[in-house]
């Protein structure tokens, strides 16, 4: 029985050494890349200087064209994140505060996303590799029910997300395979499918959104300009009172929800096709930077 | 709780120093308290349907000391009791909703209106495996090959033992009673060898078995969309999903229990290696053929009789062991298609040509061997195609379209991978296994720390996690 312990605790310690070794060698590769995601681009950069920051969802990344505000002579750049919460915008923000950037504007589309407090995995995940080497991410995780793990765990967090920063991510990271996120200044054009022109948001009760509240803590703290806005949907929606309530919760957020219509500008009914965004972001433009 | 869970890997050890240092001391005390944790193991599922464990396992051992102690007629009478039972609950749980659902639908075509009264009752996991291990008992009782157990807790341990207990394998009476009436020592060799066992059993469950999955899903969810090349990769896929889940499963089965002394019946010996049909089927769910061939073929006349009888034969263990699997005509589809692959070799006489295992060499003859291994492999995949898909109409399209597309370029998947990049991880898996048909598994032998190394850093950096799978046999 002597051998046999003998021989699980060398297992045990040659799983450990690996968890170790893997943890460091996935963890440096990411620490050297900034060109395939947002989140790395806004980690290993420093001092980014912009006119206007756009964070949100993919109701953000989608529907503001950054090509639009450059014209005007604004610095842009489209943060927003396919599939992410306030959970993560918070996060990014806080990040780019920490990486000491200049913002004159923080241009937020925060609205279906205020029914929920919760982490969008597939985003979060993705600010995972940075967690022991930046306290803003440490800090912003550690409420989360599996934070020991994520935090203390060598090489956990690869394992629990390891489809979105796991091996295969490693190996495109590490040989520079090229992504197509930072193209148009983080925009990403939608086409048009026609036949899904219909959505129901009944479910969805919007609350006084902690996240949205930090966002609004730190622009205040660090005079940015903050602008938030609720983003149009198709017509045939169930449950379009939703902006109204959240209206009522927030005031201060511009409904835009109906500011583009007809199936044309759409791609799917939460998401305007390119026409669609071009023509939301001239009345973006317009409402809040032209005035000024 | 499964092998591959973090839950498992705290109850095993405890289990395991429990067993050893507390409960060690005589046979009777380990069996108590395995039969104990195995219980325990089964209600982690479901607690609810432990009764029906417990009643099914009284079941068998009762009646088996009947039929063993009373004359011809009451004899007759325990031993078709405990059939008729224990098929009687496999049928309800198992296929009830499949014959309602299938002869309402029967009606309507004829133009009777019937809507079926079907169960809301879940499967309990492991049904067709402890009524098999019954079964068995139960008629080798009433054949006279084996005495009827009396002591109840060892005969509840033969059933009910945590690690065939949910997928098998399905064990028999006369190979693991005896190794539950004596008192187990620990052995150290028969204890690593386990250990190995399950860190390749681990390896083939989460590093084959899972990220094949997430390719193979990603095709047949999507067939209609892909074109040739990704559906004949998806097959691919499915085939060592299949083989790595139920072969994994099997291996941890059975290297965990040499860790407390006792040795499994064998069920997968290298089925991809094959070299014709019949080969594939004496490799592949070992115990659960030899099962079908002891209790239902043989007793049927198997080989012996006219022609036609032997095709009879065949096709009805092939069609049965189909449904085994699932009530869906899919797999009746799959056991059928498989009859139909055997029926060459039974008809010339080939059936137990391949008997030892394949060789390759630079020789005209290894040409002949490497193309059978192929075209077996190819057979097994179209066999699986029907396996896998959701209605036998579907499985039909699948291959219509894997002729008619003719487009053979890489496929970015809805899993937003392309369709070829597993294929250096199977390929990889293939030469491993190759190089290891010998054994039971490649870890053991020259350079084995290493090798377990390199097992242990598959599992934790190639391994799929964040998209959980749980076994495809604890469903059946």
């Amino acid at each position: 029985m002597k051998k046999f312990i003998s021989l699980i605790a060398k297992i045990s310690l040659t799983t450990l050494v690996l968890l170790v070794v893997l943890d460091w060698v996935y963890t440096s590769v990411y620490l050297h890349s900034s060109n395939r995601g947002k989140v790395e681009k806004v980690f290993n950069s420093k001092d980014g200087n912009y006119d206007v920051v756009i964070l949100g969802s993919s109701r953000a990344n989608n529907h503001f064209v950054p090509e639009l505000f450059e014209k005007k002579g604004l610095k842009t750049f489209n943060y927003g994140m396919s599939g992410a919460h306030l959970f993560e915008a918070s996060l990014m923000l806080k990040l780019m505060t920490e990486r000491h950037y200049k913002i004159k504007t923080v241009l937020l589309e925060a609205d279906l996303g205020l029914c929920n407090e919760k982490e969008s995995e597939m985003i979060a995940a993705k600010f995972l590799p940075y967690i022991h080497h930046s306290e803003v991410i440490k800090n912003h995780f550690s409420g989360q029910a599996d934070f020991n793990e994520l935090y203390y765990i060598p090489f956990y967090r690869y394992i629990d997300f390891d489809a979105l920063i796991g091996f295969r991510e490693m190996y495109n990271t590490a040989t520079d395979k090229p992504t197509n996120i930072l193209d148009n200044q983080g925009y990403h054009p939608l086409g048009h499918k026609p036949g899904n022109m219909k959505n129901d948001i009944r479910a969805l009760k919007p609350i006084r959104n902690k996240y949205y509240e930090e966002i609004k803590q730190i622009c205040k703290q660090n005079n940015y300009n903050l602008i938030t806005v609720m983003t149009p949907m198709c017509t045939n929606v169930k449950g379009l009172d939703y902006f109204e309530k959240a209206n009522k919760i927030y005031p201060e957020i511009h409904n835009l929800e109906n500011v583009v219509q007809g199936d044309q500008y759409f791609s799917s009914c939460g998401h305007m096709n390119d026409a669609g965004a071009r023509m939301f972001t001239k009345i973006v433009i317009e409402s809040f930077f032209e005035k000024k | 709780m499964f092998f591959n869970s973090l839950a498992f890997a705290v109850f095993l050890p405890i289990v395991f120093l429990l067993y050893w240092f507390v409960f060690g001391k005589t046979k009777s005390m380990q069996n108590a308290f395995l039969v104990v944790v195995s219980y325990y193991f089964y209600s982690c599922w479901d607690w609810r349907f432990l009764f029906l464990l417990i009643f099914s396992t009284l079941l068998c051992y009762f009646t088996g000391i009947q039929i063993e102690k009373n004359t011809q007629k009451a004899r007759k009478f325990w031993f078709w009791l405990s059939i008729i039972l224990n098929l009687g609950f496999l049928g309800i749980f198992k296929y009830y909703n499949f014959f309602a659902s299938s002869l309402s639908e029967a009606l309507n075509n004829i133009g009777l209106q019937s809507s079926p009264l079907l169960l809301d009752v879940i499967l309990p996991v492991g049904i067709s495996f402890y009524t098999f291990h019954g079964l068995s008992y139960v008629i080798d009782i009433y054949y006279k090959r084996i005495q009827s157990e009396k002591n109840v807790v060892d005969y509840a341990l033969f059933v009910s033992y945590f690690p065939l207990l949910v997928a098998g394998p399905i064990e028999r009476a006369t190979h693991l009673l005896p190794e539950i009436k004596v008192k187990r020592t620990f052995n150290f060799e028969k204890a690593k060898e386990g250990v190995y066992q399950v860190i390749w059993g681990l390896v083939k469950k989460v590093v084959i078995a899972d990220t094949c999955a997430t390719y193979a899903n990603a095709v047949f969810d999507n067939y209609s969309s892909m074109n040739s090349l990704s559906l004949i990769l998806g097959a691919v896929y499915f085939a060592f999903q299949i083989y790595g889940d139920f072969s994994g499963y099997s291996d941890m089965a059975l290297g965990m229990s040499k860790l407390f002394g006792l040795d499994l019946l064998r069920n997968f010996n290298y089925p991809y290696f094959s070299r014709d049909i019949a080969e594939f089927w004496r490799r592949w769910h070992i115990s659960l053929s030899s099962w079908f061939r002891d209790y239902l073929y043989i007793p049927l006349g198997g080989s012996r009789g006219s022609k036609i009888k032997q095709v009879r034969n065949v096709f009805i263990i092939f069609v049965v062991s189909g449904f085994w699997h699932g009530a869906n005509w899919t797999f009746l589809a799959w056991g059928f298609i498989n009859a139909m692959y055997f029926l060459p070799s039974l008809l010339l006489g080939t059936n137990r040509n391949n008997m030892e295992t394949a060789e390759l060499h630079w020789d005209f003859n290894s040409i002949k061997v490497f193309f059978s291994i192929l075209a077996t492999f190819t057979l097994a995949c179209v066999a699986w195609i029907f396996f896998r898909a959701n209605s036998i109409q579907i499985a039909f399209d699948y291959i219509r379209k894997i002729f008619t597309n003719g487009t053979f370029v890489s496929q970015f998947l809805p899993n937003q991978r392309y369709s070829y990049e597993l294929l250096l991880l199977v390929l990889a898996f293939v030469l491993v296994e190759w190089n290891s048909r010998y054994k039971i598994e490649p870890i053991s032998g020259k350079y084995s720390w290493l090798k377990m190394t390199l097992c242990i850093l598959a599992i934790i950096a190639l391994g799929t996690y964040a998209d959980y799978k749980e076994f495809i046999y604890f469903q059946f």
